[in-house]
């Protein structure tokens, strides 16, 4: 079967999942084709404020990329600011990057070597 | 057919780097006839790639000696030591092949409309091919500095075509970081081979294999190497030029950086399976490896989710992606010298790297396109300008999401595939890997679900009211790796069989490698 792969763990199919899938599609058109049929556009339900507030204009009410996930940044602030202090733009910190992460390779082979 | 398959390791190279010179003077008679040029010769080696993959797998490693007598002689005149540039092809050379042939050729459809008004085409196409021929030299070549040669070639155009937007001063910026950032890793390398040339008098990989001694000079060429292929791939804290560079570049370009990077990637590997092999102290290796690895996850996606320009967010998510790729690299590599985990996991861990190498370049290849058409039709890449433009490109929307759930590991997609293959060997090598991979996939999805709602949903805005669908080239493009993803993640068990194992095993095993050059070892 050219659609199972197997981990040594376990196996994944995803035709097995895509019939899953259908099935609960299937499932929740049923559950959908319940609901209320006489739906009448340009009345009051049709409204995003039922109470009758004046919608504000699309650009207002638009959520911007920026204000997404405010409060996880605000939680990790502390994180935010240490990780992107290192972010300077400057080619030549690009550079003591990589001779840092040379040296400390070179350290721990020797160290590991010495250790043997 | 037969002499066409014998010779196409090298027509594979050549063909574009040809068609790079002969571009600008047929570009010079008619645009037309030259874009014909470019598709053609990238559709051909296409082909080429195809023919030459199955006989790789069928029949072996494909070796190439240029000017010998016979492609096959590898040591001339009963020589011990090959001595002419060599082109070595198994398994996991074509399979870095094949993601390269898929997707030089979708950047080069998407480009004939993304480019289209822009002034210096010849150039763009002449270096487009240009850094073509060199990422196919870099994967194809069994020398270590022709690898050091064909590097230099993929970095030198790869900076022209990022700052090719002369007007935008970050297009230059990103260019000149970009050169400064190859330069260094290119010379480091070069100094590398050095070390090992002085050793051994040999450049050929092979060669270089049948001889490591793993003496002191041949752990400092190793950390040299290792090192510098982390950067050029984008591992942390190396990455910083990443996100300065992908954003930037015109997105057909950005899709070759990503294969570009991945070619660095096969390089690391094939220094630390092949080059060094058992003779290094592969745990420790390996738990350098991870440990960049996990890095690259974690600060990846945590910047990524932070960006407000679409194109640094990709970037930043490549970042990522690239940590999965090295965590099962460095676990395969941890368990080299013990056979017992080898088979338990460690070839597991190895395949589910290499799936991702193809899988990663497919759906951010799709990303940054889509990224690009928002682009072209609304000029900005800003998220915050953005809104609404699901009302009006509406296969731009449906071609990003599906980059981004299968970049974010959502079945049935792609991502899933070899994501589960990391997530499940790494699990029997240590847990805790297994648990960061599955948090950062988490916060990779939080990471598009941001980009999707931000560019996408919401009311129409006035602004973008007239914004037409992106045109029919970039949509045909975009849908080419959309059909693989899809193909792939249906069928992950054919790719998995076809061409992910067998290039696991070429990894895992160094001798057939060297027997290929120096004849079987007793």
């Amino acid at each position: 079967m050219t659609s199972i792969i197997e981990s040594g763990y376990e196996f994944w199919n995803p035709i097995i999942w895509l019939i899953a899938f259908a099935v609960v599609m299937v499932i929740v058109y049923f559950f959908r084709r319940q609901g209320q049929e006489k739906y009448k556009k340009g009345e009051a339900q049709a409204q995003i404020f039922l109470c009758g507030e004046e919608v504000p204009e699309a650009e207002q009410r638009q959520v911007r990329g920026g204000n997404a996930y405010w409060g996880f940044f605000e939680t990790l602030k502390e994180y935010y600011g240490g990780i992107i202090r290192p972010h300077t733009g400057i080619v030549n910190d690009y550079v003591i990057w990589f001779i840092a992460v040379m040296a400390v390779s070179a350290v721990v082979l020797f160290i590991v070597e010495l250790a043997k | 057919m037969a002499t066409l398959i014998e010779h196409s390791s090298i027509l594979i190279i050549a063909i574009p780097l040809l068609a790079a010179f002969l571009t600008p003077l047929i570009g010079m008679a008619s645009k037309k006839a030259r874009n014909v040029l470019v598709m053609a010769s990238l559709a051909f080696v296409a082909l080429l790639v195809f023919a030459l993959a199955r006989d790789v797998i069928l029949n072996g490693i494909h070796v190439y000696t240029l000017g010998a007598a016979s492609p096959g002689l590898t040591t001339p005149g009963g020589g011990v030591a090959p001595v002419r540039i060599i082109l070595e092809v198994d398994a996991i050379s074509i399979f870095m092949g094949i993601t390269v042939a898929l997707v030089s050729l979708v950047a080069a459809i998407y480009s004939l409309s993304a480019m289209k008004g822009e002034t210096g085409q010849n150039r763009f196409y002449t270096l487009l091919l240009l850094m073509v021929g060199g990422i196919f030299g870099m994967v194809f070549t069994g020398d270590l500095f022709n690898l050091f040669v064909f590097l230099e070639i993929t970095s030198i155009s790869g900076a022209a075509l990022i700052a090719f937007r002369t007007r935008s001063a970050d297009s230059q910026e990103g260019g000149f970081k970009y050169i400064v950032v190859s330069a260094v890793a290119s010379l480091m390398v070069l100094f590398a081979i050095g070390l090992l040339y002085a050793q051994y008098n040999s450049l050929n990989i092979g060669a270089l294999a049948a001889a490591m001694q793993y003496t002191m000079l041949d752990k400092i060429a190793l950390v040299i190497l290792i090192s510098a292929f982390a950067m050029k791939l984008g591992g942390v804290p190396m990455h910083m030029w990443l996100s300065d560079t992908y954003s930037v570049a015109p997105v057909s370009i950005t899709v070759l950086l990503i294969t570009a990077s991945q070619a660095s990637m096969y390089a690391l590997t094939r220094t630390c399976f092949t080059l060094y092999g058992v003779t290094l102290d592969s745990a420790a290796v390996g738990w350098i490896i991870i440990a960049i690895g996990i890095l690259s996850m974690f600060i990846g996606v945590t910047m990524a989710v932070r960006q407000t320009d679409i194109t640094r967010l990709i970037a930043y998510n490549c970042v990522c992606e690239s940590g999965f790729m090295l965590v099962g690299l460095g676990v395969g590599l941890a368990v080299l010298a013990n056979p017992e985990a080898l088979a338990a996991y460690g070839i597991t861990a190895i395949s589910g790297a290499i799936f991702h190498m193809i899988n990663h370049a497919l759906f951010e290849g799709l990303l940054f396109l889509a990224a690009g058409a928002i682009f072209y039709r609304i000029g900005t890449r800003d998220l915050n300008q953005m809104g609404g433009l699901g009302h009006t490109m509406k296969f731009t929307a449906i071609l990003f999401l599906l980059g981004a759930l299968a970049s974010s590991g959502i079945p049935p997609f792609n991502g899933f595939a070899s994501k589960i293959l990391i997530y499940q060997s790494v699990y029997q090598f240590n847990p805790i890997l297994t648990i960061i991979g599955i948090l950062v996939s988490i916060i990779t999805l939080a990471v598009f679900m941001k980009a999707f709602f931000a560019a996408f949903t919401g009311a129409s805005l006035p602004q973008y009211k007239g914004t037409k669908e992106a045109p029919k080239t970039m949509i045909a493009a975009m849908t080419i790796l959309a059909v693989i993803i899809i193909f792939f993640g249906l069928f992950p068990g054919l790719i998995l069989d076809g061409i992910v194992r067998p290039a696991a095993d070429a990894l895992v095993d160094q001798s057939p490698y060297i027997n290929a050059i120096m004849g079987a070892i007793p």
